[in-house]
């Protein structure tokens, strides 16, 4: 049985672009900027000479050499945040083309492949600026400790080898495990909205990646121990009935994990855990 | 059984709409298929016999036609409930209190969203969207449906008919119709029972399917999909049911449609004014 989710099409018809892109025309970066936390945002434009196969970042890098705009201005470099360029760390998410995705994993070729062509960069719009294409992602992590999303092995002693894990278990939850916590599963989301009061954090929707890792270490064998803790912050305020079932997070998961079936799967689990919890209790 | 978390205990004492938001996102999802779902499949497969009806008559009274028969057939279903059914009343206000539960809490539960269609067009998102829309939609036609047709409030209806269990199409066509013959406000009224009952249907269908992920039945990928074929097709079944049975009701006059209803109802008299005697009464199947 395949979990995958197919690519998105439209991903597929912007590859083709990728033949007819040629090296050294000039493509406008429409960028949306910000110069601090709770300052208003305002457009600039620039003009790059693009090579072939650049990508957002390197482009980034070119404006940062000399920032000036198209109406010929001095500006400012544009700050944005990234780690490894090659898609694995998740901090370069930003919104390119209204669409959510990284940058670093985003070729110029695929977008922009015409002279004067306009790319437009936004930062996420779910999570706090700290400036210009560089957000806040500790809602993200909050709700990551909501769910206990770790292996429960601190102690005063050692506690020996762990359980064995079976081979289908492994194989389902390997998918799980490549979540990044990028963030484009909660910017895509309907049901997950801005929360500038910290208060609420907790109560509010937990959101995809939360759920699906949840799933993760409920199907760990030593991760277990606090299944019964993960399902109830699940089914509680926020939880996993919150989900709205719009399932724009399984399609712009760049990992392409299968997150509307961990919402399902923990749907079900929930239900079964408070079935349980009614009679027990 | 499990501890409390420490952050848990210093937040501040949960409501009651967090204490018990498992149990209420819950009763709102169930509450959607039954009562008000399973009521809604029976509600539209009545009425559809308005379009159908002469052919469950099996040949009986041919006289009165296609339209004619849909609306003796209807008659008869409406009288059955009217006068068969048991506790009726405590049914009703069982609905009622479903729908109202069901539409407070749905509301609330959709203004915590907020669409994203004009940047995430995917199917799935606009279904997203569509369900809430129709849901507001289907409020609004569902209180103005049961004000009038149910509990009398005339005032509300263009030309100022009260429906009648007696008189089931024929009032029903002038309360759409806004008179005898259509007036521009009828054609309104007409125009806003297609869009309620449209919508309703996407409701109903589309809120089974992911009612089949919210509890966890349908998990793998293919399995929505499969799940959402029969919702689709489910969909599609009493999309025909609503429309014919509206198509039904705004075909026939309320002059030919009242015909119908004093041969049945004339029928009806006969056999309770001589219940032992021999059956001189019209057979009624």
């Amino acid at each position: 049985m395949s979990t995958h989710t197919p690519v998105d099409p439209a991903a597929i018809a912007r590859m083709a672009n990728r033949k007819t892109a040629k090296a050294g025309r000039t493509v406008i970066f429409r960028i949306k900027r910000c110069d601090g936390p709770g300052k208003p945002s305002y457009w600039q434009d620039f003009k790059v000479q693009v090579p072939k196969n650049a990508n957002v970042i390197s482009c980034l890098q070119q404006i940062a050499l000399s920032p000036v705009t198209t109406g010929g201005q001095p500006s400012t470099p544009v700050v944005w945040e990234s780690g490894c360029l090659e898609e694995v760390c998740g901090s370069c998410t930003m919104v390119i083309n209204g669409s959510v995705r990284q940058s670093c994993s985003c070729l110029i070729d695929d977008y922009a492949p015409s002279e004067g062509d306009t790319l437009t960069l936004e930062p996420m719009s779910k999570f706090p600026v700290v400036r210009d294409l560089w957000v806040d992602r500790a809602r993200l992590f909050n709700n990551l400790k909501r769910v206990k999303a770790w292996v429960p092995i601190d102690g005063t002693y050692a506690s020996g080898s762990g359980p064995k894990e079976s081979p289908e278990d492994q194989e389902t939850r390997y998918v799980l495990s490549t979540c990044m916590s990028c963030g484009c599963c909660l910017e895509a989301c309907p049901q997950f909205n801005v929360e500038a009061d910290e208060s609420k954090w907790n109560t509010d929707f937990i959101g995809a990646h939360a759920i699906s890792q949840a799933r993760l270490f409920n199907m760990h064998e030593t991760g277990k121990r606090l299944a019964a803790e993960r399902l109830e912050a699940l089914s509680g305020a926020g939880g996993v009935s919150d989900c709205g079932n719009a399932q724009n997070c399984v399609k712009v998961c760049p990992k392409r994990i299968p997150l509307t079936e961990s919402i399902a799967a923990m749907g079900r689990a929930v239900v079964f855990h408070k079935v349980k919890q009614f009679f027990n209790r | 059984m499990t501890t409390v978390p420490a952050s848990a205990a210093t937040a501040a004492a949960p409501g009651f709409l967090e204490k018990h938001h498992f149990l209420l996102r819950r009763l709102h999802s169930l509450t959607g298929i039954v009562p008000i779902g399973v009521f809604l499949v029976a509600h539209l497969v009545t009425n559809s016999s308005l379009a159908w009806g002469k052919f469950g008559l099996r040949g009986e009274h041919a006289e009165l036609g296609l339209q004619g028969g849909g609306a003796y057939y209807f008659q008869k279903e409406v009288a059955w409930i009217n006068n068969e059914v048991p506790h009726l009343l405590l049914i009703e206000i069982t609905l009622w209190a479903a729908i109202a539960f069901h539409s407070i809490f749905g509301v609330y539960y959709a203004l915590q969203g907020k669409n994203n269609i004009a940047r995430y067009s995917y199917q799935g998102n606009k279904r997203y969207a569509l369900q809430r829309i129709s849901g507001y939609f289907g409020i609004l036609f569902i209180f103005y449906h049961i004000a009038t047709l149910r509990w009398g409030w005339s005032f509300l209806v263009p030309g100022g008919t009260a429906w009648d269990h007696k008189f089931a199409v024929s009032t029903l066509a002038t309360a759409l119709r806004g008179g005898e013959s259509f007036t521009a406000a009828g054609v309104a009224v007409s125009i806003f029972y297609f869009l309620g009952i449209s919508l309703l249907v996407f409701h109903f269908a589309n809120g089974i399917w992911t009612a089949a992920i919210t509890w966890g039945l349908t998990i793998s990928r293919q399995a929505q999909e499969r799940w959402g074929y029969v919702c689709a097709a489910l969909g599609a079944g009493l999309m025909l049911a609503a429309w014919s049975a509206l198509i039904g009701a705004l075909a026939i006059s309320p002059a030919d449609a009242r015909k119908s209803e004093e041969l049945f109802n004339k029928g009806k008299g006969a056999a309770i004014v001589a219940p032992a005697g021999p059956n001189t009464a019209p057979n009624i199947r």
